[in-house]
């Protein structure tokens, strides 16, 4: 649980001050080892929020940044649901 | 009797569930953002004051240390200045004094006031070639108010207004399309944005351009806009490609004037 709170404490400050090429890394980083991390869909639309323009609920739903977070982490369920079951 | 107990109907996808949970976060927050926009701004922005504080004092107490490092960032600070001054020269260059004094003459006012901003974030730390800056409708400013650099070329326009703070997207937005003028031989031409302070326009064949070229903006005060780069020109093409770069290094922007 810890390392789950340190790992969004992580993402959260390189957002807001690191440049994109670090937190968007960081934040598919904390996707992929982290436990469904929903979260990281939180993240992607304050990126969107802080650092985009046209943050209208269309122009959200069809933002790269979003889509991408919300199919990996789709992706990523069975995948690591298989990992888990044959460890 | 031993009774064995089929066990209770699953999901024969467990995975459904969280899929499910995650579409609801994902069209809650797409929904929810929009009206948070402004509030999130507003707590963030006085964190992004303190760090660019925090950075400028940083540096300096650092160069007081280690002269060799010193000396490489005062030649990078000249040659910032350099550049800046250059584009002062070249907004200078185009008659502009000529200009402001006929229209004196004719009864238009071509520099009206303007407010001065401090730049909070900018590229790489957005990617989509936005800026935030400090001032907000408490100055005066509103959606589609002009951005420019001290020394005088056009970088953007501002997109999103919030009370002490604005974002402005810059012209070299990828796929910001900006109307503006090939000084050299008044075309009219589409500067298209490709993002990190670069454009793309198309130009026909026949029409000359050259490397250092100035791209204006529209107006009775026409501003630079860009800096004609790389042309390339296919012999079987009717149109050439034209590259042009901003006059300023968008990663460094620290302060912009904005015209309300």
């Amino acid at each position: 649980m810890s390392r789950y709170i340190i790992g969004s404490v992580l993402i959260l400050t390189s957002i807001l001050f690191l440049p994109y090429w670090v937190y968007v890394p960081v934040l598919f980083a904390g996707i992929v080892f982290f436990p469904f991390f929903w979260e990281g869909i939180f993240f992607s639309f304050l990126i969107t929020a802080l650092h985009g323009t046209g943050t209208g609920v269309l122009s959200l739903l069809t933002s790269p940044l979003t889509l991408a977070a919300l199919v990996v982490l789709m992706i990523l369920l069975p995948i690591k649901e298989n990992l888990r079951n044959h460890v | 009797m031993k009774v064995n107990y089929l066990p209770k109907n699953r999901s024969r996808n467990p995975n459904s569930r969280r899929i499910v949970i995650l579409v609801g976060i994902f069209i809650l927050g797409a929904v929810a953002f929009p009206f948070l926009d402004g509030v999130i701004i507003s707590i963030v922005s006085p964190v992004w004051k303190a760090e660019n504080a925090v950075s400028r004092s940083l540096k300096k107490s650092f160069d007081l240390f280690g002269s060799q490092k010193a000396l490489v960032e005062e030649n990078a600070s000249l040659r910032e200045k350099i550049l800046s001054l250059e584009a002062e020269a070249a907004a200078l260059s185009g008659g502009r004094a000529e200009v402001e004094a006929l229209l004196r003459l004719l009864g238009r006012k071509s520099a009206p006031s303007m407010v001065a901003a401090a730049v909070l974030t900018r590229p790489p730390q957005t990617p989509y070639d936005v800026i935030v800056i400090d001032a907000g409708a408490n100055e005066s400013i509103a959606i589609g108010s002009k951005v420019s650099l001290p020394e005088g070329p056009l970088v953007g326009l501002v997109s999103e207004l919030f009370r002490e703070s604005a974002k402005v997207q810059l012209f070299s937005a990828d796929g910001q399309e900006t109307n503006a003028v090939l000084e050299r031989n008044n075309v009219p031409v589409i500067l298209v944005g490709t993002g990190g302070g670069n454009f793309r326009m198309e130009l026909p064949r026949e029409t000359r351009v050259e490397r250092g070229d100035r791209v204006l903006s529209l107006g009775l005060d026409s501003r630079h806009l860009a800096t004609v780069g790389e042309i390339s020109l296919k012999p079987t093409d009717s149109f050439k490609e034209v590259l042009a770069k901003s006059p300023t290094n968008i990663f460094a922007l620290r302060f912009v004037f904005i015209t309300p």
